[in-house]
């Protein structure tokens, strides 16, 4: 019923939203910049991008990505092609939907439709470039969008690796790409290719559409180039002629024939690129050259939807639901041998997700947070319990470069915290989940240089880990391959340490992690953690079931029996 | 919830904090060519030379290695070193821009000038490249890697455009006000570095090995003689006063420093 009136409800909001909505952007540009708009600005945005849109607000310093400096009019989120301005539309777009994976939040509930369609006019002030542009931004068409397919994901595949996206986003778009840790933004600032498996952290959304428009238009004032018509090798060919030219270009030696025709094929090409530099410059195309140009734009974007169809097919459609509520971490019980960690039986289990932020309570903090999370699945028999954790990390990191201030190594690394006695009961009090306090907590600490260690300590606070006397009692096995972590740990149920947590089938334990990327600086405190989680070795039904239900059975049935036999006694 | 209460408290905190947790490169600044309001393009008779010598006085830091990272049989083959301050014998001054400042009238662009930049061995050459407002520059790719090419414009539009290993010429569209020197970088290969000036008149020129530049064909007269110098800034607050007389020969030689 409950679920009935919530539906209800969201159905009458978004049709008066959606009424509102339509209403508002029929106009189809910001109205005229206004003191409404500069005091919405400046009550709302100026924190962050400063009263003069330069993006060095009070709160500026430890955002990154930095809030965008409007006085630049650079736009990373855009429907124009490379070098335009956006559109009115794309600038309320973003104030509505905000910048996941950044500081940027939407503001669709705390503020009006008119007063974001005011800002837009108000931030519009901040780039005298708005002025003068007298013709509206070119927008990238959309036409002819090619429907995903697993024939369309395999074409985008190659197109992947020749257009050079491996360079930064990874031989599988995690962000691992060998040009990933030297990358700096417009500003001078340190950025991170976008993990493409990770569409939740896209910054314009995650749809076809937007990766077609990011790859484009590019994205500007960070490192992603736009890939406007002639980056496409051979543009101005048809595919036909571009096969063609490729054989020909393969041959050892030409014949005379061949020679001139692949001359052909290069003035062709040259044309193309003439006509679309003329087109950049502003001079007007005759209609043959436009036929030309159109003709050669129809090639690249039939491969850009195929190479949006393979960015599509990297991630899951939605970001996975954290491991909260009914969905806890739950191991499942074997009879046999717990699995290894490349056994195809982990392939059976669903993996439990668990969300991870940046460490901001202790000093050195970590504001810009590099990992975003932890997938884990977990089998146990009756001795043993194994766990694979898995994380995307775009570096590996082993401690070779060494901390600034702490003069400690800087590397990758995983730890996993329990408290060191399951609390009895949902309200007896945990530890605290910055490594604990009062109550202490026992954890498995793992980093990148020793793969198959995992050091068991105990903690009292964040910053008094104490190495347990008693180790050993863990085996573990890491492995770094294309931007991932895949880590694996097998502990007995039962130890003789008082000082390990005891396990038990059918008891919630809490669980928390923390984990460090050693490239983004992170040692110590300055970290991504999470809070309490819950993990549960998921009981056996018990193998009574098979005992008692037949037992009954058969007891009813004998009693049936008795009594009719009574009855008919008594009758006759 | 918890993960979004933590989230909460952390852009909360982000918000507060103030500290001095990192900042850019402080020397992002760079000094900029002073360019003419207008300039008329027109024949020159009887012009004069201006030529000088740059030099670099001080303690000249010995040239750093640049650290190579990735595509290393291509790139790696040879050293590569730090270019933003190259000295020559007797202290020559390479890669400096000397340029008139005030010029109004004078000769047009010489079109048969080669306007490239190739990318060879992950290095850009030349180092310094001036470019007519208007002119294609066209980026030559040597190398059998990709790289991007990205400038960083201001004024004009900012280009950021692959040119993958299949390509070897890459025309760039022409710029439509003058601008500069703006830096040039391949994210690719994030040690890449080169800058363009794209100017309005053809009195720009780039020092050699030996430091030396030439401008010819100037119009008889007095003019301020810039330069502008990646390590060393620029005299823009003052430049130099230089009379040439028709068919004549000036010279001027500049003494920098870093800055």
């Amino acid at each position: 019923m409950r679920t009935r009136n919530v539906t209800l409800l969201m159905l009458i909001f978004g049709i008066v939203v959606g009424t509102f909505h339509c209403a508002v952007t029929h106009a189809q540009n910001a109205p005229e910049a206004s003191e409404k708009g500069k005091e919405v600005y400046e009550q709302s945005c100026a924190h962050c991008h400063g009263t003069e849109g330069r993006g060095d607000g009070s709160a500026a310093e430890n955002l990154l990505p930095k809030p965008r400096d409007f006085t630049r009019g650079l736009y990373k989120i855009r429907s124009t092609e490379s070098g335009q301005l956006p559109t009115d539309q794309d600038l309320f777009d973003i104030i509505t939907i905000g910048m996941p994976g950044s500081s940027m939040p939407g503001w669709e509930t705390s503020l009006s439709a008119a007063d974001r369609w005011e800002v837009v006019a108000y931030i519009k002030t901040f780039y005298d470039g708005f002025k003068e542009s007298e013709a509206p931004p070119r927008q990238i068409s959309l036409e002819g969008k090619i429907a995903y397919s697993e024939e369309s994901v395999e074409t985008g595949k190659g197109l992947y690796v020749e257009l050079g996206c491996v360079e930064c986003h990874g031989n599988v778009g995690r962000g691992d790409g060998t040009s990933a840790p030297t990358l700096t933004d417009e500003w001078g600032f340190q950025t991170w290719p976008a993990n493409l498996a990770q569409s939740w952290n896209f910054r314009g959304g995650a749809d076809t559409e937007a990766i077609f428009k990011r790859f484009i238009g590019g994205i500007a004032g960070s490192p992603m180039p736009a890939f406007e018509g002639d980056s496409f090798l051979h543009f101005g060919l048809t595919s036909e002629e571009s096969k063609r030219l490729t054989e020909l270009e393969n041959k050892d030696e030409m014949t005379e024939a061949e020679e001139a025709e692949s001359e052909q094929f290069y003035e062709k090409m040259d044309e193309a690129v003439n006509i679309a530099l003329n087109r950049v410059e502003g001079i007007e195309l005759t209609a043959a050259e436009q036929q030309t140009y159109d003709d050669a734009m129809q090639v690249v974007y039939e491969k850009s939807w195929h190479l949006a169809n393979y960015v599509k097919s990297l991630a899951p459609e939605e970001r996975p639901e954290p491991a909260i509520g009914k969905n806890v971490l739950r191991s499942q019980y074997v009879q046999d041998e717990l699995p290894g960690m490349e056994d195809a039986a982990w392939e059976t289990l669903q993996s439990s997700h668990f969300p991870l932020v940046g460490q901001v309570v202790i000093e050195p903090r970590q504001f810009n947070p590099t990992i975003d999370s932890v997938n884990i699945k977990s089998f146990y028999n009756d001795t043993e319990v194994a766990f694979l954790f898995i994380w995307d990390d775009r570096t590996h990191t082993t401690g070779d470069e060494t901390d600034e201030t702490t003069g400690k190594p800087l590397e990758d690394a995983l730890a996993i915290q329990f408290p060191v006695k399951v609390p009895q009961g949902p309200t007896a009090p945990k530890p605290y989940f910055l490594w604990g306090g009062r109550l202490p907590v026992y954890l498995w600490h793992w980093k990148a240089s020793a793969p198959e260690q995992v050091v068991e300590l105990t903690a009292k606070g964040i910053n008094s880990a104490e190495v347990q006397d008693a180790q050993g009692a863990l085996q573990a096995q890491g492995a770094y391959t294309d931007g991932q972590y895949k880590l694996w740990v097998k502990r007995a149920l039962k130890t003789d340490d008082k000082k390990d947590l005891q396990l038990e089938p059918g008891v919630f334990v809490p669980i928390a992690f923390s984990a460090w990327d050693g490239a983004n600086g992170d040692v110590d405190t300055k970290r991504v953690m999470s809070s309490w989680y819950t993990f549960v070795l998921e009981p056996v039904p018990s193998s009574r079931r098979f005992v008692y239900p037949p037992l009954i059975a058969v007891l009813s049935l004998g009693l049936l029996f008795g009594l009719r036999a009574v009855v008919q006694r008594r009758n006759s | 919830m918890k993960t979004y209460l933590l989230a909460g408290v952390a852009l909360l905190l982000a918000c507060c904090y103030v500290g001095n947790a990192f900042a850019a490169d402080s020397d992002a600044e760079v000094e900029m060519l002073v360019f003419p309001k207008s300039y008329a393009a027109g024949s020159v008779s009887g012009g004069g030379t201006i030529s000088g010598v740059v030099t670099f006085e001080g303690d000249l830091p010995e040239m750093k290695v640049l650290e190579i990272t990735k595509d290393q049989a291509v790139c790696g083959a040879t050293d590569k070193y730090d270019e933003s301050l190259v000295v020559g014998e007797g202290n020559a001054l390479k890669n400096t821009i000397v340029y008139l400042i005030d010029v109004s009238k004078g000769k047009d662009f010489d079109k048969a000038t080669k306007l490239e930049i190739d990318q060879k061995g992950c290095k850009f050459s030349p180092h310094v490249q001036i470019v007519p407002v208007g002119a294609r520059l066209t980026m030559l790719n040597t190398d059998k890697v990709n790289h991007n090419v990205h400038i960083f414009s201001s004024i004009n539009k900012p280009v950021n455009k692959q040119q993958t290993k299949n390509r070897r010429k890459m025309p760039l569209a022409g710029v439509k006000k003058a601008e500069g020197p703006v830096s040039v970088k391949c994210d690719i290969h994030g040690w890449m570095s080169a800058w363009i000036a794209y100017v309005p008149h053809p009195y720009f020129a780039v020092t050699n090995e030996k430091g030396e530049f030439t401008l010819e064909d100037v119009p008889a007269g007095t003019y301020k003689l810039g330069y502008w110098h990646e390590a060393c800034g620029t005299n823009s607050s003052s430049p130099a006063s230089v009379t040439v007389e028709a068919g004549g020969a000036a010279t001027q030689n500049f003494t920098l420093k870093l800055k």
